[in-house]
């Protein structure tokens, strides 16, 4: 389990992480979306110790950050941190001889998976390449706890999949995962909860199945013109076209739906939303859903 | 794998709704019979690129519809119910929510009482013919 209880870090006038609270349980997976500079990369920077939090405190599995704790965590950065002249084989030694946990046999198996050329220094890696050498280091241990920050940067589509797969199959054995992406349709798939970032602040978190379940557009026309919809719960936006009009519900759209037909709306449907929606919504300049 | 499933996160409605009702159109069609083992929740989490939770929670939620029924350590099975069967119980849950959708967009779009049952009649007519031409009417 991880658990970050209302962190802040400011960076001389720009607050960078403002009270941020979140909780992975074992097991879960959480995707931390947000636009670059929402505050995602500060996050895992405190989560890691590599930057001193100005407020708040991180727990893993309820202790904070120790030198034992690197025993079961993996970590990958934004920019995966490698030593340019050492090679794939070389890095992959460094975990063998320092961590107690390697795992001979699933080291293979990322390499083989990612297709790492053995002999290749950092350097000379590609982008994508450079991830997959990160991860596979990251991964050598089996680590119950896992932060990574764009996991997927640089991968082709084929390895975005083997990294679906892998974090896939950590979730299924027990581990916490937290990471971030810009490739919603990924997290929509590996992680079963999000929270989303905004200049610091989360604006918008829960497991994805609960906010899809509840966040949905009743749309209706009104043939006799657009009524006032004001005193109707759970209500977070309503939008007119004509004599078309979208409310859009947060939680409970059934009441919605039934004032729509009470006041004689005509071609009423009830629309989905998707993680990517509600994320451009969370995120967007009017703050409408906020 | 006894029957193919497939979610897709970008489409409509939430991926465990999407799964859930795959599964209980799977025991409708009988591509899962009476008493077959689904998959763990891992291996079909790893085949659909889902997190297990999720899965999970599917499972859960057909259990407690009771379409299938989990034994410790033996993993989880569709049940066999009586005499009406959990695959006519599933098709009539899969048909019904789709009948009770088309209803609501005909009123929805102002069709009268008569004119939605008249439709529905021609749909019927025109599925069930054998049915028709025993009775006439």
């Amino acid at each position: 389990m991880i658990t970050i209880s209302s962190l802040t870090k400011r960076y001389k006038d720009v607050l960078a992480v403002d009270d941020v609270s979140l909780e992975v349980p074992d097991g879960s997976v959480c995707g931390l979306l947000g636009r670059n500079g929402a505050g995602k990369t500060t996050t895992f920077k405190c989560l890691l110790g590599f930057a001193r939090p100005d407020a708040g405190a991180v727990r893993f599995d309820g202790a904070p950050l120790a030198p034992k704790t690197f025993e079961r965590l993996g970590y990958v950065p934004e920019r995966a941190q490698l030593y340019p002249w050492m090679t794939v084989a070389q890095h992959v030694e460094v975990v063998r001889r320092s961590q107690p946990r390697f795992d001979e046999a699933r080291t293979r198996e990322l390499l083989a998976t990612f297709r790492l050329p053995a002999k290749r220094v950092a350097k000379k890696l590609s982008k994508g390449q450079q991830t997959a050498l990160a991860l596979t280091v990251a991964l050598a241990t089996n680590p119950s706890l896992l932060v990574l920050d764009e996991p997927a940067s640089g991968l082709d589509p084929v390895l975005q999949r083997a990294v679906l797969d892998i974090l896939i199959d950590a979730a299924s054995s027990g581990a916490t995962v937290l990471m971030s992406s810009h490739q919603i349709g990924q997290i929509d798939r590996a992680a079963d909860r999000v929270a989303i970032m905004r200049d610091g602040k989360i604006v918008l978190a829960g497991e994805i199945d609960d906010l899809r379940a509840a966040a949905k557009i009743v749309e209706g026309t009104f043939e006799g013109g657009v009524p006032e919809l004001s005193g109707l719960s759970g209500v977070v936006r309503i939008e007119c076209s004509g004599t078309m009009l979208r409310a859009y519900a947060n939680g409970g759209h059934e009441p919605i739906v039934a004032r729509f037909d009470a006041l004689g709306a005509r071609g009423v449907r009830v629309l989905d939303r998707s993680l990517e929606d509600l994320f451009l919504d969370a995120v967007s300049d009017e703050g409408a859903l906020r | 794998m006894p029957a193919f499933f497939t979610v897709d996160p970008h489409g409509g409605s939430p991926i465990y709704r999407q799964l859930t009702e795959q599964i209980k159109r799977a025991i409708a069609i009988g591509a899962l019979l009476p008493e077959e083992r689904l998959p763990t929740v891992k291996a079909l989490a790893h085949e659909l690129k889902l997190n297990p939770n999720t899965v999970a929670r599917v499972y859960r939620d057909l259990e407690r519809e009771g379409f299938i029924a989990t034994a410790a350590g033996r993993g989880s099975f569709v049940r066999r119910n009586g005499v009406v069967g959990e695959a006519r119980r599933a098709a009539a849950t899969v048909a019904g929510t789709q009948i009770d959708a088309a209803v609501r967009e005909a009123r929805s779009l102002g069709l009268t009482h008569g004119e939605v049952r008249e439709l529905a009649d021609g749909s019927i007519a025109r599925w069930f013919p054998e049915d028709a031409q025993e009775r006439p009417s």
